[in-house]
């Protein structure tokens, strides 16, 4: 039983986590360097999401996807106006994640200094609680994890069966051969990142509706990412969705078991293991 | 005044951290990302001993940086032969553990509710704290000697070659997996033992102090001083600490309600800097450009430097 | 010093790259290494200086002091017996000038520990000398800057080998990417000091003119197993070698 619900507690909590860690995977495949910048698209995601549901008045559910395209834009901007010019210039990847980090402080920052530090809250639909087999769930956990299935699908399906996935995996594989054979490397790298913005905006509403939207809530989550992106392998979405689902399954049992604080412990030393013993040849 | 000293002194330790990171990043090229638990290692851990144990201050920062070092040895062997990128992720969050543990374990450190009180040594002199800040700047005007005399002996030169190409380094019989686990944990030790030194600084611990904004602080001092450079570390340092935690905190004339906002400015500022250094001057203020401009593609796969053995 | 390698196998994926029931180099002073492309000449090379790990056999290496087994050595601890191999492909330390590359190979690992920080001179003179007797010997661009060219950098990659004075050097098609007279200087110097009895030396070549002049015994490897030996002669004239590499 303790495990069933391990489960089901931890598919609903690593629901944001699943798509945040595909975006991640994502850009790491594509370019090489693992974006901390990352982050500010969860980030943002939340405050467009409270821009348009608070500010505005909106319903939640209608200002899921304009929060997540705009969050997508967010991403190509930073792409273009930063990291492009950067890789141009031959930067090494070890300095490409310390680039990001300074980009994710800038937009982080930026971000208190405009709208300030305090933490906001989503104006939550009507919350129906469920039951079902013994287990609760709330309609709009349910509703979340429905939508984020649908997106993680919907980028596993673009990444493996569409021509975009084939191109990216031409790029980061052999960038002159792919641009021999007719691969535009602006236009598919444009798409990657606003896609990967997409999936970081739309982990970030449902992160904040579960709980609320500050301006660290995606820096909280990107050592996860970031760990969850290196183990499952470069490039590897698959690989990224199933250490996604085991980390916050394995969050989930921990927590369940002891203290949360002990699960957080608990999975970072797993990951530094299965690196020493898996890692070797991926990243 | 007594501020003051307290912020100089301060900036001692960041700066003899940046100058320890120069050394594992720098010359060797290991990115350490978890700088802040390694000091926070030595910092709780001479908090302890001291607090609990009632071991003199000295003994407990000496047994505080063994510990550290013990630590390291161990994440050496669990991860300096991986790859960078992986590197990197492994010691943020051996970091995020420390910091994490040091709040579970509140029978052992207190946890929020903080550990104290660790008093300045020479209790009895009045200005013992300058006294400290000068004993500080003794030790970190060493590691800056000693990195400098480093960089141009004959083990700094097999150190830039195991950065720049172990595999090859290792088929000329140098011990490069060696090399670099000793390097690591000599250099995590020192800064276990500047962790330490800062405990009398802060005098009361708690877990904020070991948020990894100092990493990253570091880092950013590094990157901006030039992690190239002898130097770098230091002027990275009066660079960004020296210039917004101590000039503009102190004497610019902020209105209070804006004050609030003084930091994440100065960390806004932080990054604005950071991209515009590895933009416009990637070695840094002080760097030389390498021999050669590397001219890599927009995309490359992630096929790091680094190098494994069998 | 000779290098024997029995029942030595490599395999990827199933597929069996180098498959040698027995071989033994550095008996006959300078070796060439021939056979046609895919023989697995480079897997070999890389077996022997422990850089790939087998899928079975032994390696042994005779110093004249005692029959060592490389099977369970790292590879520096293989090169510091004094086994070193130069790349095909172009290898070097970027942020190093010529001069320090070849201080740095020819300085042993004793003398690089801690307390070499607190030394007041960072080289003794051999070591210059020594250096700079090689560099003069050369036409490098800016022989006190960085090697510029690839085939400054493949040149400065055998110079770092013969300068750290191995017993037993592979070369691993040394004549690539370098201008003939500069591989004939390199040879003349090889040659010497094998004539000098310094180290024995292996030659993994496709520059088939080159390795009959300059080779005492040669090895024919093909689809992973030596299939003939013997004097440049006998190899030229051997009917398998003929119909296997050289299409006649």
């Amino acid at each position: 039983m303790l495990l069933i619900d391990a489960i089901f507690i931890g598919l609903l909590e690593a629901s944001p986590l699943i798509l945040a860690a595909m975006g991640f995977t994502l850009i790491f495949y594509l370019n090489g360097f693992m974006n901390i910048a990352y982050a500010e698209s969860i980030t943002f995601g939340a405050y467009f999401a409270v821009l348009f549901n608070v500010v505005l008045g909106a319903h939640f559910y209608l200002s899921i996807v304009p929060s997540m395209l705009l969050s997508g834009c967010l991403s190509v901007a930073v792409y273009l106006a930063i990291f492009r010019p950067a890789l141009n210039r031959g930067v090494g990847p070890t300095e490409m994640i310390i680039l990001s980090v300074g980009v994710s402080f800038m937009l982080r920052y930026g971000l208190i200094l405009v709208v300030g530090p305090e933490n906001l809250f989503l104006n939550e639909p009507d919350i129906t609680y469920l039951q079902f087999m013994g287990m609760g769930a709330t309609n709009l956990q349910l509703v979340a994890l429905a939508l984020v299935f649908l997106g993680a699908g919907t980028l596993y399906w673009m990444i493996y069966n569409t021509g975009l996935g084939e191109q990216m995996r031409g790029l980061a594989n052999n960038h002159d051969l792919a641009m021999a054979s007719g691969i535009n490397p602006h236009r598919t790298s444009v798409a990657i990142w606003f896609i990967a913005g997409c999936a970081g905006g739309l982990s970030g509403v449902f992160s904040g509706v579960f709980a609320q939207v500050t301006p660290y809530m995606g820096w909280n989550v990107i050592l996860i990412t970031m760990l969850v992106t290196i183990v499952a392998g470069v490039g590897s979405v698959r690989g990224a969705v199933v250490a996604a689902v085991v980390a916050g399954v394995l969050t989930a049992f921990i927590t369940l078991v002891t203290k949360p604080l002990y699960a957080e412990v608990a999975l970072l030393l797993a990951f530094i293991g299965v690196l020493t013993y898996r890692g070797a040849r991926t990243a | 005044m007594d501020y003051l000293i307290f912020s100089f002194s301060l900036m001692l330790v960041y700066i003899g951290l940046a100058q320890l990171l120069h050394v594992q990043f720098g010359l060797l090229g290991i990115p350490n990302f978890g700088v802040v638990g390694f000091w926070g290692l030595g910092l709780y851990g001479t908090g302890v001993l001291y607090v609990s144990y009632s071991m003199p201050l000295i003994v407990a920062i000496l047994l505080a940086s063994l510990i550290t070092a013990a630590v390291a040895y161990i994440l050496s062997h669990l991860v300096l032969q991986r790859s960078g990128q992986a590197i990197l992720a492994a010691t943020l969050a051996f970091a995020a553990i420390v910091a994490t543990l040091i709040i579970t374990e509140k029978d052992i450190t207190g946890g929020v509710q903080g550990l104290g009180t660790i008093g300045f040594p020479f209790a009895d002199v009045a200005s013992r704290n300058v006294i400290y800040f000068f004993l500080l700047m003794v030790v970190v005007v060493l590691l800056i000697w000693i990195s400098a005399k480093l960089r141009d002996s004959r083990m700094g030169r097999s150190l830039i070659a195991i950065r720049d190409n172990e595999e090859l380094a290792a088929s000329l019989g140098k011990d490069t997996a060696g090399t670099k686990r000793g390097v690591f944990v000599l250099t995590c030790a020192l800064m276990g033992l500047l962790g330490g030194l800062t405990a009398p600084l802060h005098q009361f611990l708690v877990p904020y102090l070991l948020a990894p904004s100092l990493t990253f602080a570091v880092w950013i001092a590094l990157v901006l001083g030039g992690k190239g450079h002898n130097l770098g570390a230091m002027v990275g340092v009066f660079a960004t600490f020296g210039l917004f935690d101590i000039l503009i905190e102190t004497y610019a004339p902020v209105p209070a309600e804006q004050a609030i906002l003084l930091p994440n400015f100065k960390l806004f500022c932080y990054g604005v800097l950071l991209v515009m250094i590895i933009m416009f001057r990637p070695a840094g203020m002080l760097g030389v450009d390498g021999p050669r401009t590397r001219a890599r593609p927009a995309t490359t796969p992630a096929g790091d430097a680094s190098v494994k053995e069998g | 010093m000779k290098l024997e390698a029995s029942n030595l196998t490599k395999a990827y994926h199933q597929h069996e790259v180098v498959n040698i029931e027995h071989v033994a180099f550095g008996a006959k002073g300078l070796e060439g290494l021939i056979g046609p492309n895919g023989a697995g000449k480079s897997t070999l090379m890389g077996l022997l200086t422990r850089r790939i790990a087998p899928t079975s056999g032994d390696i042994k290496l005779d110093t004249g002091s005692g029959v060592k087994t490389l099977n369970p050595l790292k590879s520096h601890e293989v090169a510091r017996i004094g086994l070193i191999k130069t790349n095909q492909r172009i290898q070097g330390f970027d942020s190093l000038t010529i001069r320090d590359s070849l201080r740095l190979a020819m300085t042993p690992p004793k003398d690089e520990g801690f307390m070499s920080v607190f030394a007041s001179h960072r080289d003794p003179e051999d070591v210059e000398e020594r250096v700079s007797q090689l560099i003069e010997a050369f036409p490098f661009t800016d022989r006190n800057g960085y090697a510029r060219s690839g085939g400054e950098k493949k040149l400065l990659d055998i110079l770092r080998c013969l300068i750290a004075e191995p017993k037993l050097l592979l070369m691993d098609e040394p004549t690539a990417g370098l201008p003939d007279d500069i591989t004939r200087t390199v040879m003349d110097m090889v040659r010497e000091k094998v004539a000098d009895g310094k180290m024995r030396v292996v030659v993994v070549e496709h520059d088939l003119p080159l390795i009959w002049e300059y080779c005492d015994y040669v090895h024919f490897l093909s689809e992973g197993s030596i299939l003939f030996e013997g004097e440049p002669e006998e190899v030229k004239s051997n009917r398998v070698v003929a119909e296997k590499y050289m299409g006649v």
